[in-house]
């Protein structure tokens, strides 16, 4: 069994896709892929990347990388994004997030704009 | 030498040097204009009428010898577009040079008794007051050059385009950039309206042979400059190679898409399809592709961030400069166009014909709900823009902004908050935005509570972001930190490197206390900004508005929007709460 998913990838990260600084595909996967295996697919370091989107739903933010495990199904869309994205915290407040991701704010302390100084 | 205030009555025609008031002397930016704004014009005026004034004053460290990307220019008075106090700032070059005449704020009041239009060339030896009709007409781009023909050293050219002229609710003021072309607009509440009422075409900022910048503390003043500097250029965000520097501002524009935030088609929809052909990193892919043009463009000289880009045209030509992404989205995806080259034109018309690119935006895109066009018609969003410049019937109602123009086309979905429309957040789906939306007292504004550091500030680790708790403190700490930051003259993008850095959050600080001789420290920030909200707030209630006002617009409770198919359910309560502190304590 395989799935499809909608995949963009933004910024510096998107030449590991064939792309220059914004990649666009469709893309097939083995049933149950997660996030993680997109990363091993085109050779990502997960710390490369910042903020993570599955279907408009905010799955991570720079530094926490609480989405690897997310199961990907048919049909879904994917934006990754490289890191050196502004994304002010105001402008994100009160946006849909994963589950996974609530966690690791609550973990971390959620008031930030970026968790890592890279 | 301490900052004088220049008064230019243009009933007489006369200019006058006066000492900086005790009650202002602390002030500079946007603390400055909202202090003499709330003191000299009567809230109840007609903001095109002889009693509004257009006060112009650069920051606190506006001017001082290499204070990084400390160029900003604050425009204030009594906004025609929403009838509150307005601060409306910009790039450009006319910040620094304004500051080292020695000039902490040039108040422009009265009215010409010959009807005339001038352009004032101001220079270290006075104000001169000269016949602007060889530029009468003219758009920026043509008075930026004769400007510079007519006038010595490569001045500032502060000046309107013929929507000005007009007095036109969506006039705003345009700033010459290093390259002696318009784009640095103060842009928001048609304060180019309130200048074109004076009777002023251009203003020419000429400071050579000016006595500078006085700085009580220089040894302080180096050291904050010094760890702001580094804080900046280390920085993912805003050092060389990143985000801003390589995308600009449009580096926003596939997040905000792929959260389903973008407005869209006058704010129907969450997502535009066409987002990633009108954003930040296809910019770059066009400026790489057409080999012309440029990312990492500086606004003004001594900024180290330069998020401005020059967009190639199809000929391979520097066309115009700023593809942001205020412009990008509200003449792309709210108007449902995803052709960069088209937006781009029309970015050009806002910039020669004096119109602020987000109200303009919006505009269209209402003119498109009420059957005007369809959307995603390019030409006809294009050709429109002619009709303004004539100031054809059509033309005029389309100057006028959103609100105006919904009336006209019968539209009830009108995207705005005290008069003003939205900048390119959706509060529905973005709710923390939506809070500093309806209580901004600008109306709906996006850098008005633009960021600030959480740890610093004092909220960090006090407020649950998933929860609704807090949210009216948050908003009002957001928006004082901004108001604080527009007062130094600093870009508001220095706030991101200070977040994280918190060398940086001192160095800010630091280099204002240098300049001025105050005691600032981190601490004060907050105190300040609220004293200058605490201004602009009385001057509103004394205008007649209240919490009633503080509202985001009706449609957005009951219209879901997609992809996440939400409403705006915030309680009026709740947004009561951001202003209660200034409520009832008019003295």
């Amino acid at each position: 069994m395989s799935i499809t998913i909608d995949l963009a990838i933004y910024g510096s990260l998107a030449k590991l896709a064939g792309g220059k600084h914004l990649t666009k595909m469709d893309l097939e996967l083995e049933s149950g892929s997660r996030i993680e295996d997109l990363f091993a697919r085109f050779n990502i370091c997960p710390e490369d990347t910042s903020f993570i989107f599955i279907n408009a739903v905010l799955c991570d933010v720079p530094g926490l990388n609480a989405s690897k495990k997310e199961v990907l199904h048919d049909g879904d869309h994917v934006g990754i994004f490289s890191h050196g994205y502004m994304w002010p915290y105001q402008y994100r407040d009160g946006m849909p997030m994963s589950n996974s991701l609530k966690q690791a704010m609550r973990e971390h302390g959620a008031l930030h704009h970026t968790y890592t100084n890279k | 030498m301490t900052r004088k205030l220049l008064r230019i009555n243009m009933s007489d025609l006369s200019a006058t040097y006066e000492d900086m008031p005790e009650k202002w002397a602390k002030w500079a930016g946007r603390g400055l204009t909202s202090a003499i704004t709330l003191d000299e014009i009567e809230p109840t005026c007609h903001p095109l009428g002889p009693n509004n004034k257009l006060i112009i004053a650069p920051g606190w460290v506006s001017g001082t010898p290499a204070a990084p990307s400390s160029g900003r220019t604050s425009f204030g008075g009594k906004s025609p577009l929403t009838g509150t106090i307005k601060e409306a700032n910009a790039g450009g070059l006319s910040s620094q040079k304004i500051a080292k005449l020695g000039i902490g704020a040039i108040i422009l009041e009265g009215t010409p008794k010959d009807g005339k239009w001038y352009t004032l060339h101001i220079t270290k030896d006075g104000v001169q007051f000269d016949d602007a009709s060889d530029l009468m007409g003219k758009g920026m781009y043509e008075v930026d050059d004769l400007c510079w023909q007519k006038y010595p050293n490569e001045p500032a050219v502060i000046g309107i385009g013929q929507v000005g002229e007009r007095k036109l609710s969506n006039a705003g003021i345009s700033v010459n950039d290093p390259e002696n072309k318009p784009g640095r607009y103060a842009g928001r509440g048609g304060m180019g309206a309130v200048m074109g009422a004076r009777g002023v075409k251009a203003i020419v900022i000429d400071d050579a042979g000016g006595p500078g910048v006085e700085i009580a503390d220089m040894d302080l003043f180096k050291q904050g400059r010094k760890k702001l500097t580094a804080a900046i250029m280390q920085h993912d965000l805003t050092k060389k190679d990143g985000g801003l520097n390589s995308y600009g501002t449009n580096v926003l524009m596939n997040i905000i898409n792929e959260a389903g935030g973008l407005p869209t088609r006058n704010f129907s929809a969450g997502q535009f399809e066409g987002a990633a052909l009108i954003s930040g990193e296809m910019v770059a892919e066009m400026v790489e592709k057409r080999q012309s043009g440029m990312t990492g463009h500086g606004c003004h000289p001594g900024c180290i961030i330069q998020c401005s880009n020059i967009y190639p045209n199809e000929e391979g030509e520097d066309f115009v400069s700023c593809v942001e992404y205020e412009t990008s989205w509200a003449l792309g995806a709210n108007c449902g166009i995803n052709d960069l080259d088209y937006v781009a034109k029309m970015t050009w018309e806002c910039n020669d014909i004096g119109l602020d690119t987000i109200e303009a935006g919006n505009t269209v895109a209402v003119a498109m709900d009420g059957g005007l066009l369809e959307f995603g018609d390019k030409v006809g969003a294009l050709a429109l823009f002619d009709e303004i410049r004539k100031g054809t019937p059509m033309g005029r109602i389309l100057g006028q902004g959103v609100e105006a123009t919904a009336k006209a086309f019968g539209v009830s979905r009108v995207p705005t908050v005290k008069g003003q429309s939205m900048p390119a957040y959706e509060p529905r789906a973005i709710k923390g935005i939506g809070v500093t939306y309806a209580t901004s007292t600008m109306g709906a504004d996006h850098t008005a509570g633009y960021t600030i550091a959480p740890e610093i500030a004092g909220v960090g680790g006090k407020v649950d972001p998933l929860s609704k708790e807090g949210k009216a403190d948050l908003s009002l700490t957001f928006q004082a930190a901004t108001a604080f930051i527009d007062s130094t003259g600093y870009c508001l993008f220095i706030a991101f490197p200070i977040l994280d850095i918190a060398e940086g959050w001192a160095g800010m600080a630091e280099s204002v206390a240098g300049v001025m001789g105050m005691e600032i420290t981190g601490d004060d920030v907050i105190p300040m900004g609220k004293e200058i909200l605490k201004m602009e707030r009385i001057f509103n209630e004394r205008a007649g508005f209240t919490a009633a006002d503080d509202r985001l617009p009706e449609f957005m409770r009951f219209e879901k929007l997609p992809p996440h198919n939400v409403v705006w359910d915030t309680s009026d309560e709740d947004l009561d709460l951001v202003y209660a502190w200034v409520n009832g304590t008019d003295e």
